[in-house]
C-alpha cells in the first residue's frame, strides 16, 4: 500500500466538498472492510480517502415508525444486528446479520458502507431490496438526490468504481437460500443474492402476494422462471448448470417455507 | 496475575498435567515476537516479481522502470545472485530450486526477480513495472500425465548430497520423477491372480493450502564475519547447515534465529525464502526482509495433490490376500521434501492391515506448478483418504459388516507391519473400538427424513515417524536453582515449549512453570531435524529428559562433592553458594536422541525397524446429505488417537481437534484451482478454510490408554494423527447415507449433487 492522503471532516457537508466525482482515486470511506481488501490487493489505490467517521452523528442510528425503520448510513452492522426495532420490524435482517461475515468486521462495517459499495456478494442489499427499502442520498453539488426504491431494482451505488474481486465469504453462495426468503406482513420475496444471480429480477419473479396462495404446481413454475431469468456465472464455489439447480431448489423452498412460515429452507424439518 | 501464576505453580509430578500453555499470555497480549513483524535497524524490504507463465524460456526481463522508482536500492534478477553465490540452487532433497528463476520459469509465481527498497509500498509499487518476455514451452500439470509425458520439468535431476540413497539419480534426464519408492512383500500377482473378489479403484486429492496465519517472513542479515537469519522457520538446523553450504562457510558463522511462529503445518520446514534473503543482503549490505503476502504463499508450497490406483484381492472368508498401491504425487516444479513424502508415506500404503503379498510403487513426480511439500500428515491423509474409502467399497461390494471386515485384516501388536518390523504399542483395535463405542454403532442409526438422509461412516489408519532423525537439548541450572532449557524445537502454536518444560521439571522436581525456554539461536540452541512429522515430543522430548537427568545426576554430584550427607535438603542456591562461595557458576547438562532404525532395502522396501513408534488414529462421521442441494452437515465428529501416554491431555486435545478440522476443511471444500497453470482462487476471498459455521455440530476428541514403551514417559507424537481419517469416514458415511461414492476430494456440494444425478440417470451437464 503506497501513502495516501486521509481527510477527517467533521461534517457531511465538508466530507462532500472534499470528495471529487470525476477523481477515482478520491473515495469516501466508512467502515473500511471492503475498501482496506481491496487496497490491500493492489486493486485499489487512493490519492485521497474522505473518512466519514467524524461526521454528525445523526447519520448513525435506527428510528423505528409505524410504517418502517430509518436507517442512517453510518449505522454499524453490528447496531443494526442487535437492534431491538429491527428484530421486531424485519427479523430478517437480524437472521442474515448473524451469519454475515465475523463479528469484527460487523463492528465496524456500515449499513451505507454495505449498499455503496456495490459488490454482487454482499448479503445486505438484497435484503434490503426484497424488504422494499429505498435509499435517500447526496449528490456532490450538495443537493438532496432522489429516493431511489429497491423494489426497481436499483440502488443509489456510489464509491467504488468496479466490485471487488475478492471478498472475504465465510460462507459461500452453497448456502444460498438458507435464510432465504423475508416474511414481511404478506409478502414472501427472495433475498439472497448471490455472485451468480442478479437478485432484482428474482425479487421481481418472486413477486410478493401471489407467492402466499400458490399451490405446488405453481410454486415449481415460480422456481422454473426464476432459473430462466437469472444470469448464471461459474466461479470457484460451483459450475453453472449446478448453480442453476441451486436456485431452483431454494426459490421453491423459500417461497414454500414463507407460506408455512417455518422460515427453514435447509431441507430440515 | 503473574504472581498468582506462580503461586499455583504445581510441585510434584509435571506429566499428565494439563498446563495451559506457557507463552498464552504473550501471544494474547500482543507481545509475542514474530519475524512477520520484526525490524532491524537499517533493514530494507524486498518484494518479488514472479512468472506469469507456467513454463517458459525468459527471453528478455526489463528492470530499467523499477530502478528509477525513488526508494529502490535494486533490482536483482539471477545474473546479480550468481555474483554472490555462484551456485544458487537448494533444497531438502534436492538442490534443483533456484533462489531466482534461471533461464526458465517452471511454474507460474515462480519468482524471477526481487525489489529491494526503503519499505514494502514503494518495493511493491516497482514490481509493477517490471516486465519479463518468456517463450512460452509446452507445461505439464498433471501427476499421472507427467509420468509419461515427454515434457520434462527438469532437464536432468540435481540431488541433495545429503541423502546417501538419492546418489544414484543425480544427473538422470528425461523423466518426471524424483523418487520411485517400492515395496514388495509376498508375491502380490500370484495371490491376486487367485482371489476370490478382485476390486481396484483410482482415488484423488487435490491440491490445498497450508495456510498458516503467519505467511512466510525472513530477515538476512549478512556481514563477511558471519550471518544471522531471522526467520518464521520450523527447522532452524537445517537452514544453518543449507546457507552454510551456500555460503561455503563453517556452520559456526550462520546464525539462525526463530521467535514464535504462526503456524507452519509444514510449510515452513527445510529451507523456503531464506536463501533469496542470504542473497539479497548480500547484494544490498544491508538486513534485508521477505516478508509474504496471505496470497503470495499459494506460490511457495502446497500440499501433495495424489493419484492413488489400488487394488486388493479378496478370499472367500473376507480375508484380504493381495493389495497393490501405486501412488503418485504431483510435486510441483522443485522436489522440496516431496520425495520423502512419497518414500516415508509410501511405506504405510496398503493400511493397518495384515495382509501377505503386498506391492507398494510411490512416485514422487515435477510437474509446471507450485511446489508441494510436508503439510500435517506428510502425505499419510491421501493414503487415508484411498485405502479407507477402498475398505468401505469392498465391504459394501461383499455385503460384509465394515466392522467385522476390518477385524479381520487389522494388524495387531506382535503381527508384523507390511514391512516386516514387529508391531508394538500400535492400539488400532482399541482405537477403532472407541470410535465404534462412542458412536453407539451397535444401536439403530435414524437415517433421516425427507429431502436429508443420514449416514455414518468411519476409518482407521496407521503412519510411521518420519526416522532416523536426531535431537538434542542442553539444561542450564543457574546459581540460584532457576532452569533454562535450550533446544530448537520451535513452539509454533501447538505447545511444545510447555511440554519441554513439563519433562524438565518432571526429571527435576520443580513446576513446569518456572522451567524457561531458550529462544531459538542455533549460536546457542543445539541440533534438531525440525519441528516436523510428529517427532518432537518423542524425540525432542526423549533428549529434554537425557539433558535433565544429567544435571540431576550433576547436582548429586556436588551434593557429595560437597560432603551434603545422603538426603540433605540443601537448596540449589545453596549448594551453590557453598561450591563457589557466593551466587555463581552453572550446571550445564546435555542428552541426545537418536532412535534405532534399519534403512529400507531398496529392492523390497523391507525392513526390520523402520519406525520407532507408530501413529494411529480413527475418526467416525455421521452426516446428513441435502439430496436436492448436495449439501453435506457434519452432525457428529469422533476423532480417536493413541498418542501414548498424553504429557499435556489438554494440548493432545487441542491437537486433536484443530488437525481434525484443518482436514475437515481439505475434506469438503478448500481446493486451488487451476487453469493452465494459472490459481484462479489466490486469496483467502476465493480459498474457503473452515470458519465456526463449518464446524460438526457435535465433535469428540479422544485418546485411547497406550503407553508407548520406548516413549519419554510412554509419550509419543501426536500433531498430525488426528488428520489422517476424517476424508474417508465422511466418504463412507455419505455413501451409507445416499449410497454415491465420491472418489476424488473435495467433497463440495456440487460433487455430492452431480454424484447423486449419476446414479439416478439424470447426469448433470457439464458446465
Amino acid at each position: 500500500m503506497i501513502p495516501f492522503e486521509l481527510a477527517e471532516p467533521r461534517s457531511l457537508a465538508e466530507a462532500i466538498r472534499l470528495l471529487d466525482p470525476d477523481d477515482g482515486t478520491v473515495r469516501p470511506i466508512a467502515g473500511g472492510t471492503a475498501l482496506m481488501l481491496m487496497m490491500k490487493a493492489g486493486v485499489f489505490r487512493p490519492a485521497k480517502l474522505v473518512s466519514l467517521r467524524k461526521i454528525e452523528n445523526e447519520y448513525a442510528g435506527i428510528t423505528a415508525r409505524t410504517d418502517g425503520l430509518t436507517i442512517g448510513a453510518m449505522t454499524t452492522l453490528a447496531d443494526l444486528e442487535r437492534s431491538a426495532d429491527v428484530r421486531r420490524y424485519a427479523p430478517i435482517i437480524t437472521r442474515t446479520l448473524l451469519t454475515l461475515s465475523n463479528v469484527r468486521v460487523r463492528n465496524v462495517a456500515t449499513v451505507g458502507g454495505a449498499l455503496a459499495h456495490g459488490d454482487p456478494h454482499m448479503d445486505l442489499p438484497p435484503v434490503l431490496m426484497a424488504l422494499g427499502a429505498s435509499v435517500a442520498s447526496i449528490s456532490p453539488d450538495g443537493k438532496r438526490g432522489p429516493i431511489v426504491g429497491g423494489a426497481r431494482g436499483h440502488l443509489h451505488v456510489s464509491g467504488v468504481p468496479r466490485p471487488l474481486r475478492r471478498h472475504v465469504h465465510r460462507r459461500d453462495q452453497l448456502v444460498l437460500g438458507q435464510d432465504g426468503l423475508v416474511i414481511s406482513g404478506e409478502q414472501v420475496f427472495h433475498q439472497k443474492e448471490t455472485d451468480a444471480v442478479k437478485s432484482a429480477r428474482i425479487v421481481a419473479s418472486a413477486a410478493t402476494e401471489k407467492a402466499t396462495r400458490l399451490n405446488a404446481a405453481l410454486l415449481r413454475r415460480t422456481a422454473d422462471a426464476s432459473v430462466e431469468e437469472a444470469e448464471f456465472v461459474a466461479d470457484a464455489r460451483g459450475s453453472v448448470p449446478y448453480k442453476r439447480e441451486l436456485m431452483r431448489v431454494y426459490v421453491e423452498r423459500a417461497v414454500h417455507a414463507a407460506c408455512t412460515k417455518t422460515g427453514r429452507t435447509d431441507g430440515h424439518a | 496475575m503473574l504472581e498468582k501464576l506462580h503461586t499455583t505453580a504445581k510441585v510434584g509430578s509435571q506429566i499428565g498435567r494439563s498446563l495451559p500453555r506457557t507463552e498464552s499470555r504473550d501471544k494474547v497480549t500482543g507481545r509475542a515476537e514474530y519475524v512477520h513483524t520484526m525490524r532491524l535497524p537499517g533493514m530494507l524490504v524486498a518484494k518479488l516479481f514472479r512468472s506469469t507463465v507456467a513454463h517458459g524460456r525468459i527471453k528478455s526481463i526489463d528492470t530499467s522502470a523499477a530502478k528509477r522508482v525513488p526508494g529502490v536500492f535494486h533490482v536483482v534478477t539471477i545474473d546479480d545472485v550468481r555474483k554472490v553465490i555462484p551456485d544458487a540452487y537448494y533444497g531438502p532433497a534436492f538442490h534443483d530450486q533456484p533462489i531466482l528463476a534461471v533461464g526458465k520459469v517452471r511454474f507460474v509465481g515462480e519468482p524471477v526477480a526481487a525489489v529491494i527498497a526503503v519499505d514494502p509500498h514503494v518495493a511493491e509499487e516497482a514490481v509493477q513495472l517490471i516486465t519479463a518476455e518468456y517463450e512460452e514451452l509446452p507445461a505439464v500439470f498433471d501427476e499421472v500425465e507427467a509420468l509419461t509425458s515427454n515434457v520434462y520439468v527438469h532437464d536432468e535431476l540435481r540431488p541433495a548430497a545429503a541423502f546417501a540413497d538419492l546418489k544414484h539419480l543425480k544427473g538422470i534426464k528425461n523423466t518426471n520423477v524424483a523418487l520411485n519408492y517400492r515395496l514388495r512383500r509376498g508375491a502380490f500377482d500370484t495371490a491376486y491372480a487367485k482371489a476370490a473378489h478382485k476390486f481396484e479403484h483410482e482415488f484423488r486429492t487435490q491440491k490445498a493450502l497450508h495456510l498458516s496465519f503467519e505467511p512466510h517472513a525472513t530477515i538476512a542479515d549478512y556481514k563477511d564475519t558471519g550471518v544471522t537469519l531471522y526467520t518464521g522457520s520450523q527447522g532452524p538446523s537445517f537452514v544453518r547447515t543449507e546457507i552454510a553450504r551456500l555460503l561455503g562457510w563453517p556452520e559456526n558463522k550462520v546464525r539462525v534465529k526463530v521467535p514464535y511462529l504462526g503456524s507452519g503445518y509444514g510449510s515452513k520446514l527445510y529451507i523456503k525464502l531464506e536463501a533469496l534473503a542470504l542473497a539479497l543482503s548480500m547484494i544490498a549490505r544491508n538486513p534485508v526482509k521477505v516478508a509474504l503476502t496471505m496470497d503470495e504463499m499459494f506460490y511457495q508450497i502446497t500440499k501433495h495433490p495424489c493419484t492413488f490406483r489400488i487394488k486388493s484381492g479378496v478370499d472367500e472368508d473376507g480375508r484380504i490376500v493381495a493389495r497393490k498401491c501405486e501412488v503418485l504425487w504431483n510435486g510441483g516444479a522443485y522436489a522440496d521434501i516431496g520425495p520423502r513424502v512419497a518414500q516415508k508415506a509410501g511405506l504405510t500404503a496398503a493400511g493397518p492391515y495384515d495382509i501377505d503379498n503386498v506391492s507398494i510403487d510411490s512416485f514422487a513426480v515435477y510437474t509446471n506448478v507450485t511446489p508441494a511439500g510436508a503439510l500435517r500428515g506428510f502425505g499419510v491423509p491421501q493414503l487415508t483418504w484411498a485405502y479407507e474409502s477402498h475398505t468401505d467399497m469392498i465391504s459394501r461390494a461383499l455385503k460384509l459388516d465394515p466392522v467385522e471386515f476390518r477385524r479381520k485384516n487389522l494388524m495387531r501388536d506382535g503381527g508384523q507391519h507390511t514391512t516386516g518390523q514387529v508391531l508394538k504399542d500400535a492400539a488400532v483395535e482399541k482405537v477403532m473400538d472407541l470410535v465404534l463405542a462412542r458412536m453407539d454403532w451397535a444401536q439403530p442409526f435414524d437415517r433421516g427424513t425427507g429431502v436429508v438422509r443420514r449416514g455414518r461412516g468411519f476409518a482407521i489408519a496407521i503412519k510411521a515417524v518420519t526416522t532416523p532423525t536426531t535431537s538434542v537439548a542442553i539444561v542450564n541450572i543457574s546459581a540460584d536453582g532457576s532452569v533454562t532449557l535450550s533446544c530448537s524445537t520451535i513452539d509454533m502454536g501447538q505447545g511444545s515449549n510447555t511440554v519441554m518444560a513439563q519433562i524438565v521439571g518432571e526429571v527435576l522436581d520443580i513446576p513446569a512453570e518456572t522451567v524457561r525456554i531458550a529462544q531459538c539461536d542455533t549460536d546457542v540452541t543445539p541440533y534438531d531435524m525440525g519441528t516436523l512429522g510428529s517427532r518432537s515430543t518423542f524425540h525432542m522430548g526423549h533428549a529434554v529428559r537425557l539433558a535433565a537427568d544429567e544435571a540431576r545426576q550433576k547436582l548429586d554430584q556436588l551434593r557429595r562433592d560437597l560432603g551434603e550427607p545422603k538426603g540433605s535438603n540443601i537448596s540449589i542456591s545453596d549448594l551453590f553458594k557453598k561450591r563457589y562461595g557466593m551466587q555463581a557458576g552453572n550446571i550445564i547438562a546435555s542428552g541426545v536422541y537418536k532412535p534405532d532404525y534399519v534403512s529400507p532395502d531398496p529392492e523390497t522396501g523391507l525392513s526390520a525397524n523402520v519406525t520407532p513408534f507408530w501413529m494411529i488414529s480413527g475418526v467416525g462421521a455421521e452426516v446428513g446429505v441435502d439430496t436436492e442441494t448436495g449439501h453435506v452437515r457434519i452432525d457428529r465428529l469422533i476423532n480417536v488417537i493413541d498418542c501414548g501416554k498424553a504429557i499435556n491431555p489438554k494440548l493432545v486435545e487441542t491437537q486433536i481437534s484443530g488437525a481434525a478440522l484443518m482436514h475437515l476443511g481439505f475434506t469438503m471444500f478448500e481446493k486451488m484451482h487451476l487453469d493452465g497453470g494459472q490459481i484462479t482462487n489466490a486469496s483467502l476471498a476465493d480459498y474457503k478454510i473452515p470458519g465456526i459455521r463449518d464446524l460438526p455440530l457435535m465433535m469428540e476428541n479422544l485418546t485411547v490408554e497406550n503407553i508407548q514403551h520406548n516413549g519419554p514417559f510412554g509419550a509419543k507424537g501426536v500433531g498430525e494423527v488426528a488428520t489422517f481419517c476424517v476424508s474417508p469416514a465422511i466418504a463412507n458415511a455419505i455413501d451409507d447415507a445416499v449410497g454415491v461414492r465420491l472418489t476424488e476430494l473435495p467433497l463440495n456440494p456440487e460433487a455430492v449433487y452431480r454424484a447423486l444425478r449419476a446414479k439416478a440417470g439424470r447426469p448433470l451437464e457439464v458446465a
